[in-house]
């Protein structure tokens, strides 16, 4: 496990393509956010009232729950992403067939793509919340306030989760080996789950539920729920190590 | 009785439009260069990828140094089928040890292999060149150092000369009769017969998904032996693909 570990740690690190989703899902959530405030300031009245409900209540906690909107959307399809070319590049770039024959099994070098995978999303989250502080600040919300604390908790763990219901990418892109079948399946999970939060489906629609959970703060979403995350990564997991450990290079 | 270090028996895998492997019977000696020869499409990939586990056979079995693949030691295993294990976003040397690791070589010895690599393949200069700035002969070269860096015990390259300018050529030349010499097994398919013919010890023709037959790598005209064969066999046997 800990040659595909650093295998897989080294490729990440040193990708543009990583760097960038990076980058893109980090820094670009944290501006639009920062848009939208100085959009509510502007003297465009209808600006101020199409983008006004989006910030309500105004202040931190306003932001942090417009930021909840935009990451729930915008970081499941950056997760999709970098999980697409994590596991498809292999197949698209002809690489995987110099992961067989080796004393490393599939399987292992699969769930080290899923940690390093799983590492990164930590990581991004942790950043996001502060690039978001950040631009904040610097568009004269003042100081963080009490009452944003929990706000912002709730956004660290909104981009995990969105990265954990992200996963089935991963599995897209094994099955159709291709990048773009995963990012297809990202994009996928998000309309359906549009659909399915018009729909009325609330917080039983698993992709669905971490958006809504953290748009509502906490209040229209089960412990249930949010709970039944769980066995979708689960199973997500387990199916991408059987396809990665039954995987054949057929025509 | 020499030892084997590479064997299929009764081989099947058959494609959809009737290419692949329809019943192939091949031992890989140790200590021997074993070439494939044949037209494209004759099956000599499928059954490269069937000997190293990337495809399951519908009938037959393989084995490693006597074992079934399920137990064989990969770590013994140096192969390249296609595409060069060279991610382009590292560098030459961080994709040799990248390659050195995954084929199980411990830590403190990944560093004077992948040297050593380099520069038995011609690639100090482009050490820490991203594999993506390489030209297609450099990177192929970089997939042969990678597979071969670990001195495994059974050799397997697909169409090894790629790419490869003549230089490279006479390098790999070098590199597969020095492992073969030292106890490798090595199975190689090319398209030159000339090649082959310098460094195989045995030549087998891959035609429709059969072996049909060897030709004599002393031989003086080799290339009017094999296409005597293939045209015997196309006679024989109606070309049964689509």
């Amino acid at each position: 496990m800990h040659a595909a570990l650093v295998t897989e740690a080294l490729k990440v690190y040193r990708s543009r393509t990583a760097r960038a989703i990076t980058v893109i899902v980090v820094l670009g959530i944290a501006l639009i956010c920062a848009s939208m405030l100085l959009a509510v300031g502007t003297a465009d009245a209808q600006m101020a009232a199409k983008l006004g409900p989006l910030i309500d209540p105004g202040g931190w906690v306003g932001y942090f729950a417009a930021a909840a909107q935009v990451t729930s959307a915008a970081g499941l399809l950056g997760c999709g992403a970098l999980l697409s070319w994590m596991f498809g590049r292999e197949f698209g770039e002809g690489t995987i067939t110099g992961l067989f024959a080796l004393p490393v099994k599939r399987h292992t070098i699969a769930a080290a793509k899923l940690i390093i995978y799983a590492l990164w999303a930590l990581a991004v989250s942790v950043s996001l919340v502060l690039a978001l502080v950040a631009f904040g600040l610097v568009s004269g919300l003042g100081a963080v306030t009490v009452e944003a604390v929990p706000a912002m908790g709730r956004q660290v763990a909104l981009t995990l989760l969105t990265a954990t219901i992200a996963i089935p990418a991963a599995w897209a892109a094994t099955l159709g080996r291709s990048v773009l079948a995963g990012i297809g399946t990202a994009i996928g999970i998000l309309v359906v789950s549009q659909v399915a939060v018009v729909a009325g489906t609330g917080g039983w629609f698993t992709f669905a539920a971490p958006a809504l959970w953290a748009v509502s703060q906490g209040t229209r979403v089960s412990p249930t729920q949010l709970a039944l995350i769980i066995p979708l990564v689960l199973g997500s997991c387990s199916l991408i190590l059987v396809a990665w450990s039954r995987l054949q290079l057929d025509k | 009785m020499a030892d084997v270090a590479l064997a299929g028996r009764g081989l099947v895998r058959l494609y959809g439009d009737g290419a692949g492997v329809r019943g192939m019977d091949i031992a890989v000696v140790a200590g021997q260069i074993h070439a494939l020869v044949g037209l494209n499409g004759a099956g000599k990939s499928t059954l490269m990828r069937i000997l190293l586990g990337m495809l399951k056979p519908t009938a037959g079995t393989v084995t490693i140094e006597g074992r079934r693949l399920d137990g064989a030691d990969w770590a013994a295993v140096g192969h390249l089928v296609e595409s060069p294990l060279a991610y382009g976003e590292l560098t030459v040397r961080q994709n040799l040890a990248l390659g050195a690791r995954l084929h199980g070589v411990p830590a403190p010895r990944v560093a004077p292999m992948v040297d050593a690599a380099m520069t038995e393949l011609r690639m100090d200069t482009y050490a820490g060149r991203r594999a993506r700035t390489l030209s297609l002969g450099n990177r192929q070269r970089l997939g042969l150092a990678s597979a071969l860096q670990h001195h495994p015990r059974i050799i397997v390259l697909d169409e090894p000369s790629n790419g490869l300018d003549p230089a490279g050529v006479i390098l790999l030349r070098e590199a597969l009769l020095t492992r073969a010499g030292d106890g490798a097994g090595v199975l190689v398919s090319s398209h030159h017969l000339d090649e082959v013919a310098r460094i195989a010890d045995r030549i087998s023709v891959v035609n429709q998904g059969r072996i049909i037959g060897d030709l004599d790598p002393g031989g003086i005209d080799i290339e009017r032996s094999f296409f005597d064969l293939v045209l015997a066999d196309d006679t024989e046997v109606p070309c049964t693909r689509r």
